[in-house]
């Protein structure tokens, strides 16, 4: 079965549009613009061809050359719609051809309702994909995501707003006559700090001596030991995979199909922020990390792209989407239906990532990978002498056999003596004619027949008849493989595939070639099967390459590591817009340039290479807003649950405004400021008291702003699928804490930390899809929480919690019941028992007849408590 | 039923006190009017099976075979060429004398207990927004399943089970955003189950059984976690509780549910082997047990995407066929079929036009055709024995009647007593539904 992963324009999240508010303006964006853009635009917007410019209701209403091209409320007089109906007698649009009943339905609807045509939409992102005549308007140049980053300064705020994030939060809340709740206890803090920057809880020492300390310096001594923490890095670098949607295997439909060095990428994120490597050198390093000064420190960061989804080219997506937050590959078939995106500028960054190809980034010495590239090439060059060698027999082979397809048949039918031929050939006939389901329209008759023992000569008939078709089928089949290798101009890539002109074999000479000559077919003998019909020298040569290419395989050495890297083509091509999206029907070329709305006045045409450099030196550009943005916001949303802006990968028109712009602006230029530094941003996220806010209830609160955008509380958050087993493993004191390499599966016996298990796009973990981890198929920007029944049956009867359950037994159990309870919770919740759970633990445990610690500690691992981080 | 549901439906007026006291074990929004349906059982043929092979003939399919289509080809995703006529043979069938394609002959004995919807489209050739908008009601993912807005309205029958149950051996592609519940509660997302035949029933539903505690260790586990995380105000501390205790009722009822070899022989027998016939009894044993709503995908992947030969789609309704036809006939049996809904079909159909590629292949198969293709639906007050719409001369292009999934979700949420405009779900600031802005109840195959 085939698969096509061709349509993969995801916008992550178009706001639903309600039958009840602003619904005219969203019928318009939804089904009049589409129409319009498609069909009326390319001549009515800038070229205003007729007079006409389509570009507002004020711009129809004013009309061209004929008048006004519509009258709101009367589709009938409306020249709009008499043209598109094809009333009018000289006036019949478009000149393509007629719309839709149901697309002229919908305009007259619209103009009936009374023509709404939003005003914020103004010529918005809809005017020809053809050449220069894209214009972005100074009101597009103004949307938010797209000013210049300032620093605005904090607001006056009330008492309890400590650093300047406070303010920003604190002006907010006020506006709507809302207080943030108390602060969190030191306890919860330390916990929460702790999960959100390793990953794990903390241990009673690290608790115990936050508690102790007095200073006022006492949380910030936390953050940073938790920021210089190797685990960090397992952290937050396994945030930004969930973006760059890493894996460690191919889809692929029928097999597994491992990267084997794809966990170089993995381990060099997790070291990248380790390292607090700046973020304009991690975008820099993703995308052209060999044209870098130092290639041995960055060209791994490449994996982004050499690791890409199969196929399906989200290349452009992934980088737009990750990097910038626009979703420009809905530009591909048209200009951005909402952004100011031209169709030109998707073309423009695809033919950076068109110009490039799959390659190795060696990490062994020149000679040693020429060492193995030489012997590998032995082993191969014999190898292919050896199947040519067999292939070559063997076809001749099967040739000869089609000329005995006669005999071979009246054999099977027993007509004539089995010693006239091929003993195991007439048994793989006799095979093939049993199978009676085949129902072979070419040997029907001759099942007839063969009832009749009468007519052998009818048979004999038959038979050869039949045998002059098998050897006919045989020559066509080589006819059209050779004549569809010419169309195809010798490239069997399943691009080309797909859309060429090719032949085929009528369907059932085609079957009938397949049963016989394919590489499965009764006719074809594979090496091992054809040693017995070759003799003298021509057996001899058999021997000796079968003996050669074991030979040269026992020489290989072990393969040299390296990195999955992208790297230009030599001769880099000319890329086209394809219109529609289509790539059999290209329009204009398009020169490799930035996108226009992040370049001031015309982008330049880029020049080095592919351009690769180029894009990411105007990614990374202090200058460009949205780069700096989208990753504070991303920052903000991996601390809190959710982003300042929701959509965390989409800033545009159709993504959610952020709650607090200024706020965004005031991260975006500190991380600026700071020289790109994340460490030094989540310092500052960190210290802020609204980070250090309680996660209580507030029933006004609660009310007035239910899921907390303005950020009254602290959001409790469940622990995700690496937390719950990374935390389960911990209490237990069986983390290994040894990591990096090659990805292990999660089973009973791996104890390394989850981010190190391995990650399939083919068949994912399923400990990891029942809590939630992301398709690794295509860039996610945020883990949805799920709370079904079967995560229940995971703490309850999953092997991991039952082994775990009885290795925190062993480490709590101690002859004082009270003690082991004691210990078991500050292990686990970082505090001691209240008197209540102390006797709800006692009677539990002396309720229960065998097992009672493992039982009991299940219970504590599966609790609220130690699941979630408030 | 969470505080902040509650406020919610407060807030919507829907909690008025009549109603309040159904909220413990139901939840969501009360029918609008009277229901036809309590469940449904949705067979989805995953890949694309072909209409005029199928639900669909066209004669004129036949006469015009080899040659190019006088209209010309639609756009779909691949490159087809001239008109391929069905290899199968069309009967009638029946006293409503529908005709139905040869490798749906014991389908077609059901007949006139089934609507056959001939004018089905969508709006793009590929499988994943197809799939979505099938499932969804949107092409992006990111929006709540049908079966999540019908547990979302009317919550399960059994509170020992899952209210949406997924069964697929293997996975359909893109898989769970399939029957996610996106922005709804999460406990309304659909339950998956990798049914493969021969999987043990223990081992159907991960981790579904403990071997080394028994039931009385368990519950008191049950009673010491509900005790210590008691007291909290929080909807999802409380929604995990309430996970726990269905985790826990499930280990008894769920393996016994999906035991079918608890089945009388003769019934068995009746779906045939397979995968696909064993989802198929698994569901019918669902819906007996109160579970609103059931999905079976026929197979992994999408195995009725036959580009390159359509003589398999033969081979797939050698299993598809019989088990339809059985779980019909038993939903009668028991008396459920009045009750539940049965829709049978893909995410889209195939062209009529012979899909030209592939290097030396056959070249007998179809491509993806969004622009027309058949559904089935039978009980749940749906009409038995007539057809609705209508594709053109060729098969290619709804014509008469076209019915967009939307239009198709209209009716569904129809029979269970819904007007879908207004089983909506406020989120981020709107309110949403399952069909958009758009859907029209097809109040013509309505019983």
């Amino acid at each position: 079965m085939r698969r096509c992963l061709t349509f993969v324009l995801v916008l992550s999240t178009i706001p639903a549009f309600s039958a009840t508010a602003d619904k005219a303006e969203e019928f318009f964006e939804m089904k009049v613009r589409p129409i319009l853009a498609k069909n009326c635009f390319a001549c009515h917007t800038a070229s205003k061809m007729g007079g006409l410019e389509m570009s507002s209701r004020e711009a129809l209403l004013k009309g061209g050359a004929d008048g006004a091209a519509i009258v709101p409320g009367d589709p009938d007089h409306s020249l709009l719609i008499r043209a598109v109906r094809h009333e009018d007698a000289r006036i019949k649009m478009p000149p393509q051809g007629q719309l839709s009943s149901d697309e002229i339905d919908q305009l007259s609807l619209w103009v009936k309702a009374g023509a709404v045509w939003p005003k914020s939409h103004v010529s918005q992102g809809t005017t020809a994909a053809k050449g220069d005549d894209y214009v972005i308007t100074p009101e597009q140049r103004n949307y938010w995501a797209f000013r210049p980053v300032t620093k605005p300064a904090p607001p006056k705020a009330d008492a309890w707003a400590k650093t300047p994030i406070d303010h920003f939060i604190a002006a907010k809340l006020q506006e709507k006559g809302l207080a943030p709740v108390k602060p969190a206890n030191k306890r919860t803090l330390i916990r929460r700090a702790t999960f959100d920057l390793t990953g794990l809880p903390p241990t009673p020492e690290e608790v115990d001596a936050f508690l102790k300390d007095k200073s006022a310096r006492a949380f910030a001594k936390v953050v940073d030991r938790l920021l210089a923490s190797p685990r960090y890095g397992e952290r937050w670098g396994r945030h930004w995979l969930d973006v760059s949607r890493y894996s460690d295997d191919k889809l692929d439909s029928e097999r597994d199909a491992p990267h084997p060095n794809a966990f170089r990428y993995r381990d060099w994120v997790i070291q990248a922020f380790n390292d607090d490597m700046p973020y304009d050198e991690f975008v820099k390093a993703q995308i052209a990390g060999d044209l870098l000064p130092n290639p041995e420190k960055t060209a791994a960061g490449l994996g982004l792209y050499a690791l890409s989804p199969e196929f399906q080219d989200d290349r452009v997506d992934v980088t737009t989407r990750g990097f910038l937050g626009l979703t420009v590959a809905c530009a591909t078939c048209h200009n951005h239906k909402f952004d100011p995106i031209p169709q030109k500028d998707y073309y423009a960054l695809l033919s950076v990532f068109d110009n490039t190809k799959m390659d190795e980034y060696p990490l062994a010495p020149k000679a040693e990978v020429e060492e193995y590239k030489a012997r590998k090439k032995k082993v191969e060059d014999e190898e292919k002498k050896l199947k040519e060698y067999v292939d070559a027999q063997a076809a001749q082979l099967a040739d000869i056999f089609a000329t005995r397809t006669s005999d071979y048949l009246m054999a099977a039918a027993k007509l004539i003596p089995a010693e006239s031929v091929d003993k195991e050939t007439l048994e793989r006939w006799n095979k093939y004619l049993a199978k009676t389901e085949k129902e072979h329209p070419f040997l029907k008759p001759w099942y007839a027949l063969q009832k009749d023992k009468q007519h052998e000569s009818e048979a004999r008939k038959f038979a050869d008849d039949f045998q002059a078709r098998v050897v006919k089928v045989f020559a066509e089949h080589n006819r059209i493989e050779r004549e569809n290798m010419i169309r195809l101009g010798g490239s069997t890539e399943r691009g080309n595939l797909s859309r060429a002109d090719l032949l085929s074999l009528p369907r059932d000479d085609y079957f009938l070639w397949r049963d016989l000559f394919s590489d499965k077919g009764i006719l074809v003998y594979d090496e091992k099967g054809i040693n017995r019909f070759l003799t003298g020298e021509f057996k001899a040569y058999l021997v000796t390459l079968r003996k050669n290419v074991d030979q040269y395989n026992k020489e290989i050495p072990p393969q040299y590591p390296f990195l999955q890297v992208i790297s230009d083509v030599a001769k880099p091509k000319k890329q086209h817009v394809y219109l529609r999206g289509d790539k059999n029907n290209p329009g204009d070329e398009v020169d490799a340039h930035f996108l226009s709305i992040l370049s001031s006045g015309k982008p330049k045409p880029y020049t080095h290479g592919s351009g690769r450099l180029e894009l990411a030196e105007d990614i990374a550009d202090p200058k460009n807003p949205l780069t700096p943005r989208v990753i504070v916001n991303r920052v903000w949303q991996w601390h809190f649950g959710f982003g300042i802006a929701r959509t965390a990968s989409n800033f545009g028109e159709l993504g959610e405004r952020p709650v607090n712009p200024e706020l965004l602006d005031y991260l975006a230029a500190r991380l600026l400021e700071d020289k790109w530094s994340i460490k030094a941003l989540q310092r500052e996220i960190m210290l802020s008291a609204t980070y250090q806010l309680g996660s209580d209830d507030s029933q006004k609160a609660e009310t007035v702003d239910p899921e907390d955008r303005l950020m009254w509380r602290f959001n409790r958050q469940r622990l995700d699928a690496e937390e719950v087993r990374d935390a389960v493993l911990f209490a237990s004191g069986k983390l290994d804490l040894q990591g990096g390499g090659k990805p292990e599966h999660l089973d009973d016996s791996n104890f390394k930390r989850t981010v190190y298990g391995f990650v399939s796009r083919r068949r994912l973990d399923p400990m990891l899809e029942l809590f939630d981890f992301p398709n690794a198929n295509s860039t996610s920007e945020a883990r949805i929480v799920t709370n079904v029944p079967l995560q229940g049956l995971f703490f309850l009867n999953s092997p991991l919690l039952m082994s775990q359950s009885e290795a925190l037994a062993a480490r709590v159990e101690s002859s004082d019941e009270k003690q082991a309870i004691e210990k078991a919770y500050r292990l686990l919740f970082d505090r001691a028992p209240t008197q209540k759970e102390l006797k709800l633990g006692l009677e539990f445990l002396h309720a229960t007849p065998e097992k009672p610690w493992p039982k009991y500690l299940q219970v504590l691992l599966s609790s609220n408590e130690f699941n979630y981080v408030s | 039923m969470t505080r902040r549901d509650l406020l919610r439906l407060i807030g919507t007026g829907f909690g008025a006190v009549g109603y309040s006291h159904l909220l413990a074990e139901t939840s969501g929004v009360a029918p609008q009017f009277p229901a036809r349906a309590k469940h449904v059982i949705h067979l989805f043929l995953n890949g694309g099976p072909s209409q005029v092979d199928t639900f669909d003939p066209k004669p004129m399919l036949t006469k015009y075979a080899g040659k190019p289509a006088p209209s010309g080809n639609l756009k779909t995703e691949r490159k087809t060429g001239s008109l391929l006529k069905s290899p199968f043979e069309f009967k009638k069938y029946g006293q409503s004398g529908i005709e139905v394609s040869e490798i749906f002959s014991k389908l077609g004995e059901c007949i006139d207990d089934c609507c056959v919807i001939r004018s089905m489209h969508t709006d793009r050739p590929n499988h994943e927004p197809s799939l979505l908008v099938l499932n969804t009601g949107s092409p992006l993912s990111g929006r709540p399943s049908m079966g999540s807005w019908l547990t979302y309205g009317l919550g399960t029958e059994n509170k020992n089970l899952p209210g949406y149950f997924v069964l697929c051996p293997g996975l359909p592609i893109i898989g769970p955003q399939l029957w996610s519940s996106a922005f709804l509660p999460a406990k309304y997302q659909g339950t998956y189950i990798a049914n493969y035949a021969k999987t043990e029933p223990d081992k159907l539903i991960p981790y579904v059984r403990n071997t080394k505690y028994s039931a009385d260790d368990q519950r008191r586990q049950l009673g010491l976690l509900a005790k210590l995380d008691n007291g909290s105000s929080d909807p999802q501390l409380e929604a995990r509780i309430q996970a726990m205790e269905t985790a826990f009722r499930m280990q008894t009822e769920a393996p016994d549910i999906l035991d079918i070899s608890k089945e009388k022989p003769e019934v068995r027998a009746s779906y045939g082997e397979g995968d696909f016939a064993s989802g198929c009894l698994m569901a019918a044993r669902l819906v007996e047990r109160g579970v609103r709503m059931v999905q079976v995908y026929y197979g992994n992947g999408q195995p009725w995407d036959n580009h390159d030969d359509i003589m398999i789609h033969k081979r797939l309704a050698r299993d598809a066929d019989p088990a339809i036809a059985a779980l019909l006939k038993d939903l009668k049996q028991r008396g459920l079929l009045d009750e539940t809904l049965v829709i049978i079909g893909g995410e889209f159909g195939r062209t009529p036009s012979v899909e030209v590629s592939g290097l030396v292949k056959v070249q007998n198969g179809r491509d993806h055709n969004n622009h027309g293709f058949s559904v089935v639906l039978a009980g749940g007050g749906i009409k038995g024995g007539m057809t609705y719409g209508a594709t053109d001369d060729f098969g290619f292009k709804a014509i008469e009647n076209p019915l967009h999934p939307h239009d198709l979700q209209a009716t569904i949420l129809h029979l269970f007593g819904y007007d879908h405009t207004k089983l909506t779900y406020r989120y981020s600031g709107r309110d949403f539904r399952l069909t958009d802005v758009e859907g029209e109840v097809v109040k013509g195959i309505l019983a």
